[in-house]
């Protein structure tokens, strides 16, 4: 049991397995359209995403520059995602609409559940697996070990984990995958990489 | 009306955040749900509060709007028409 | 595997203050739903379940109300044991008092009320989110995490919310009918459902156990139902496979049925090709309204009284078929031996989630 590959995110860089990889510069308006065009992707999809699958969905190519998805079958791994402040941005978008512009956007509505993110992820990835996300206090390690032994439990081949924030204060993604080796989980292996 | 389709397709970027296209890139005539633009069921609704944010038009029921958001020019038509 | 068992701890809805009231209710298929006026976004009257005694501080209240008949069922033996666990089921929690924040209420109310030794869970996964929560508890007591695990499945009607569903054009401007060929879109409605999974049966007369359970995302779009049915299928067939039942063996079939087009459209062609169309079946949106993250678990909880009483309910608002595939929609209240349960679910962000329930002879 290893973590295979992690990818963090936040307005000023992106770490991939612990390595800074680019240093954001902040110049143009939105971090998040700077990474985009640093991965020089194609995927037209992304601007209409709120900014939890934004970060989601930039996390996730940052895994790929490592790591090859490609190789799970379609319902192989489980996504358990995770944060505490739900989908405020999209929640606050939709407020003010009909708070303070009389208007009600369905593509703003949409996005106020915050697991709409993992059903952008499994769009893109054409993963049919199961897929759950969680309100939690704070990021809680303990908490992806317990929720990875349930999926090894079934047999699940990996798991693609995430903490993915997006608050007036602060914009944080932490994501990882974790392979299934003879369903045995070395907890003080995840601890220490994450120290 | 070629500026009213202009004006149009800047604000169906704006409003359905195809960041990835200009102006240009849409062409009057050209169906919008086809495969080019990748548009879905929730541009189709977007377009209902561009038609009443922008000109004031009002469409209670979203299977109306299939023939009127066909492509620019449709649109176009239906502003034309409707205002005042 | 190590058995699990899930018995009822409380269910307030429009219907009703106690599993015994709602079930009463439902023998006589009345609906929660009515008109309130002026509740739109353009001052519509939409059909809404609301529960009218509740004036204020929607969530918080309801969540309080459904306390009581909990604590009247289990004692502080199982609520306040550190080997209880509690997982919470809601799409929005208090949002009625965003921009505040929504979710941190249903800590402070379960810690001061019960004195919980453990801290809750929350699941937020859409429509979903009350059959992932009961997989997860079930998960748990497998694992030998917990002995009890209390899965609370709550959501109220709020302005944001009623809001969101009207810019979709999702809303029925009658009760909403699922199924039914005259369908127009989903009644929102608000309630709470608690069920206790344990590894033992805990004083109640009515156990039923938990075969198994699974979920499956259609990977195709983030609100709009697959018209494959691809997500519904997969999450079907693997709760089959898990369960090692057969098919035939089921004898009711609690479905998601929202009562949008799309939808039950979907849910039609899901169950025509598990070949599971003949089986009985209906939608409790036309009682309930559309409860969001509550449904999962409060017709989970219908479905256990189905079993104990041998009820097969009306699906309320169907009478005419109005989908692509045929299904076996219950017209009228019938008693019936049933012994197996299928419980599915449906919802935003493509995900789909389904869970088998045996009844537990006593």
């Amino acid at each position: 049991m290893s973590i295979v590959t992690s990818c963090k995110l936040n307005a000023s860089s992106l770490i991939i397995n612990n390595q800074l990889i680019h240093t954001i510069s902040g110049d143009t308006i939105d971090w998040k359209r700077e990474l985009y065009n640093f991965y020089s992707k194609d995927y037209p999809k992304f601007h209409k995403m709120d900014p939890l699958a934004k970060m989601a969905f930039l996390g996730i190519l940052g895994i790929e520059k490592t790591t090859d998805l490609s190789v799970y079958d379609d319902n192989e791994v489980s996504m358990i995602f995770a944060n505490k402040t739900s989908s405020y941005k999209s929640d606050s978008n939709h407020f003010e609409n009909y708070t303070k512009k009389n208007l009600i956007s369905p593509s703003d509505f949409v996005y106020t559940l915050p697991n709409i993110l993992t059903g952008e992820l499994a769009i893109y990835l054409k993963w049919y697996g199961e897929n759950c996300f969680y309100i939690l206090e704070k990021f809680d390690l303990d908490f992806y070990i317990e929720q990875i032994e349930i999926a090894f439990s079934k047999g699940k081949k990996a798991c693609l984990c995430g903490w993915v924030e997006s608050s007036d204060k602060s914009e944080d993604l932490i994501i990882f995958i974790i392979e299934n080796q003879n369903n045995k989980i070395n907890k003080e292996e995840i601890y220490s990489y994450f120290k | 009306m070629s500026e009213l389709k202009e004006t149009l397709k800047a604000q169906i970027i704006e409003q359905l955040n195809l960041e990835n296209l200009t102006v240009a890139d849409i062409k009057d005539d050209q169906p919008l749900f086809g495969d080019e633009l990748g548009l879905d069921s929730i541009d189709a609704l977007e377009f209902i509060v561009l038609l009443e944010q922008n000109y004031g038009l009002k469409i209670s029921n979203p299977s109306e709007g299939k023939d009127i958001f066909h492509s620019v020019n449709t649109l176009a038509a239906f502003i034309e028409k409707n205002k005042n | 595997m190590k058995d699990v068992f899930i018995t009822y701890g409380s269910l307030v809805t429009p219907l009703g203050s106690s599993v015994q009231e709602n079930l009463d209710a439902l023998k006589t298929n009345v609906s929660g739903v009515k008109v309130v006026s002026n509740s739109g976004f353009k001052g519509e009257n939409w059909p809404l379940a609301k529960i009218d005694t509740i004036t204020e501080n929607r969530f918080s209240t309801l969540l309080l109300n459904s306390l009581i008949e909990l604590k009247s069922n289990f004692d502080n033996a199982i609520l306040q044991s550190e080997k209880t666990l509690f997982i919470i089921s809601t799409t929005k929690a208090d949002i009625e008092n965003f921009p505040e924040d929504t979710f941190s209420v249903i800590n402070e109310v379960l810690y001061s009320e019960l004195g919980i030794k453990n801290k809750p869970i929350i699941v937020s996964n859409a429509c979903i989110s009350g059959v992932l929560a009961i997989n997860l508890a079930a998960d748990y007591i497998r694992l030998e995490k917990f002995i009890d695990v209390i899965v609370v499945g709550i959501d109220v009607v709020s302005e944001f919310v009623i809001n969101g569903f009207q810019s979709l054009f999702a809303l029925s401007d009658e009760i909403a009918r699922p199924f039914d060929k005259t369908r127009k879109g989903i009644s929102l409605g608000e309630g709470v459902g608690i069920v206790l999974l344990s590894s033992n049966k805990r004083n109640s007369n009515f156990h039923a156990k938990y075969i198994n359970g699974s979920s499956s995302n259609d990977a195709n779009h983030i609100s709009g139902p697959s018209r494959t049915g691809e997500g519904l299928v997969r999450s079907i067939n693997e709760t089959l496979k898990r369960s090692n039942i057969e098919k035939n063996t089921i004898n009711f079939i609690s479905a998601h049925g929202t009562g949008t087009l799309y939808n039950d459209e979907m849910e039609s062609i899901a169950f025509q090709r598990t070949e599971l169309n003949t089986i009985p079946m209906n939608s409790l949106k036309g009682y309930f309204g559309h409860t969001l993250g509550a449904a999962g678990v409060i017709e989970t909880i219908v479905s256990m009284l189905s079993m104990e009483h041998n009820i097969l309910f009306q699906s309320l608002g169907f009478s005419e078929v109005g989908t692509t595939e045929k299904l076996n929609l219950i017209e009228k209240n019938e008693f019936h031996e049933i012994n197996c349960v299928l419980k599915t679910a449906s919802g935003f962000g493509g995900g789909n989630a389904s869970l088998i329930l045996v009844k537990e002879v006593k």
